[in-house]
């Protein structure tokens, strides 16, 4: 299992800094990026929560990641 | 007990706020993604960029199942946070939480720990204060937060920033946080783990000023637990229609981590939950949304892998869709499958009765057991927009979400289950199966 979780992590790590290198998005092409649905966490409370409960159910927590993104602006 | 919510800060670090999309030049691989790092922490606020303000309530309830004829365990969860503008540069964040727990809880970790379980209650409030400058690409936040229940205090402080690269389609976060929390345990003096006593419900845990533990000498002590946690997290925009994020996280925990009321069957005795002070984690976790414009929805998918000291390694996938009906309803579906390995110091109940301690350490924590589970479930938010009149006379925008979701859990077994004539079914009080459900309500408003 610990081989198949590294694999797949590393491969959405690898396909994702992949993008790193390409050409930036234009201001004007960031019409989706900027919806709701394409920034991460969203809903801190909503993400606090859920976290909350896995947390206190799986030894395994922490690190699921961070809120931004979306149009890419701060 | 130990009911903590450790990620606000990384979240609110690098929440969304309404800048302006700026136009963009390209810039080269080395640039956007190396230099970040030190582009952060030379963070500086330039130019202003302005948030709403905004106040959430939200209640959660939490229903598991559980063993042992005594009912479930219910977990009824407040949330309430203000945000504010301080000007043009500052911004103040306010939160309290609160849990609400009643149920069953096991006794004693053994073959049988059903027909041991008693009930229980308890209340833990949280409160948190965060003030936050920002500038036209960067932010940073301070925080503040205290945590209080019976047994448990916990008083954190943290810092997080975040910085948009040159080209805005790169950000790059980085936070940290100090624990100093404090555990209520038995006064066990000079005994051997063998021979300690657990905590009871009746031992008194004082507090002084109610903010640090008080000893009660040969009834209660109060430990030390220090939890150093950080993280740095890279949001980078792939198209104009997809995203990811990486997030590398990392924690060190220093001091009491027994849960002092549970016991471990060893033997002819149950004393005392005996684990390790230090603990030592880290995770990688990759995300991408990826939206479809024909469809007005998008696909989240998310991988992570964790590892620690005390050999527990999992991980967990997740997909997501989230569906525009209209401009006023969003549809979001989501699974999530996890699994964990166990803590090379954990065995099935049997084993501990029948062998012995693994090393000096004995636990019956389900979180150190081999474990997996999955979780299902949707949400759906009903946006009100004010438009030139404001909702309710208050609000630019309103938004109720509604949430539900169903948690199966699969037990696994710790060690070869042929010699084990018990077997796991009841070591644990909780249900496989069909084990959780969680309902959701919140109410956001932007003024």
């Amino acid at each position: 299992m610990r081989a198949l979780l590294l694999l797949m992590v590393s491969g959405m790590l690898a396909g994702s800094l992949a993008g790193c290198g390409r050409t930036a998005v234009r201001a004007s092409e960031k019409e989706f990026l900027a919806d709701k649905v394409m920034i991460f966490d969203n809903d801190p409370q909503e993400t606090s929560s859920d976290d909350h409960i896995r947390s206190n159910r799986e030894g395994a927590s922490g690190g699921h990641g961070a809120g931004g993104g979306g149009c890419g602006c701060n | 007990m130990q009911l903590r919510r450790k990620h606000d800060l990384f979240l609110r670090a690098s929440a969304p706020t309404n800048a302006a999309l700026r136009r963009t030049n390209p810039r080269d691989l080395l640039r956007r993604c190396i230099t970040g790092a030190a582009a952060v922490i030379a963070i500086t606020t330039a130019r202003p960029a302005r948030a709403e303000d905004s106040a959430e309530v939200s209640t959660s309830v939490f229903e598991e199942k559980r063993q042992g004829g005594l009912g479930g365990l219910t977990v009824i969860h407040p949330q309430a946070d203000v945000g504010i503008d301080l000007g043009r540069y500052v911004t103040l964040d306010a939160g309290y939480a609160a849990d609400a727990v009643t149920g069953a809880t096991a006794t004693v970790y053994q073959a049988d720990a059903t027909s041991g379980a008693t009930k229980f209650s308890d209340l833990r409030q949280e409160g948190n204060a965060a003030i936050g400058f920002q500038g036209k690409r960067s932010r940073i936040v301070f925080s503040g937060e205290f945590g209080t229940e019976r047994d448990y205090l916990s008083r954190q402080i943290g810092a997080a920033a975040s910085i948009d690269l040159p080209g805005r389609n790169t950000t790059v976060a980085l936070a940290y946080s100090h624990s100093f929390d404090q555990v209520c345990d038995k006064d066990n003096g000079m005994l051997t783990p063998l021979d300690r006593i657990a905590l009871t419900g009746a031992d008194v845990c004082a507090k002084s000023n109610g903010v640090a533990g008080k000893d009660t000498p040969g009834t209660t002590v109060w430990r030390d637990l220090a939890i150093d946690t950080a993280q740095v997290t890279l949001t980078q925009n792939l198209s104009p229609t997809t995203n990811m994020q990486l997030v590398a996280y990392g924690q060190v925990l220093d001091g009491f981590q027994s849960n002092p009321y549970r016991r471990v069957r060893i033997g002819p005795v149950a004393p005392q939950e005996h684990i390790p002070n230090a603990r030592a984690r880290w995770s990688a976790t990759a995300r991408i949304n990826r939206f479809f414009p024909k469809l007005h929805g998008a696909v989240h998918l998310g991988g992570r892998f964790y590892d620690d000291t005390w050999r527990v390694f999992g991980g967990d996938v997740e997909l997501a869709y989230s569906q525009y009906i209209g401009d006023s309803m969003l549809l979001y579906f989501h699974a999530r499958a996890y699994q964990q390995s166990a803590a090379s110091f954990f065995k099935d109940a049997f084993f501990y009765e029948t062998e012995s301690t693994a090393g000096e350490y004995f636990t019956g924590d389900r979180e150190l057991s081999p474990v997996r589970n999955a979780m299902i479930g949707a949400k759906l938010t009903l946006i009100t927009a004010g438009g030139d009149k404001r909702v309710w006379h208050l609000f630019e925008k309103l938004q109720l979400n509604l949430k539900g979701d169903v948690l199966i859990l699969d037990q696994l077994a710790g060690n070869n289950t042929e010699p084990n004539p018990m077997g796991i079914s009841k070591q644990f009080i909780y249900g496989g199966g069909l084990d959780a459900v969680i309902l959701s309500l919140g109410l956001l408003g932007n003024y």
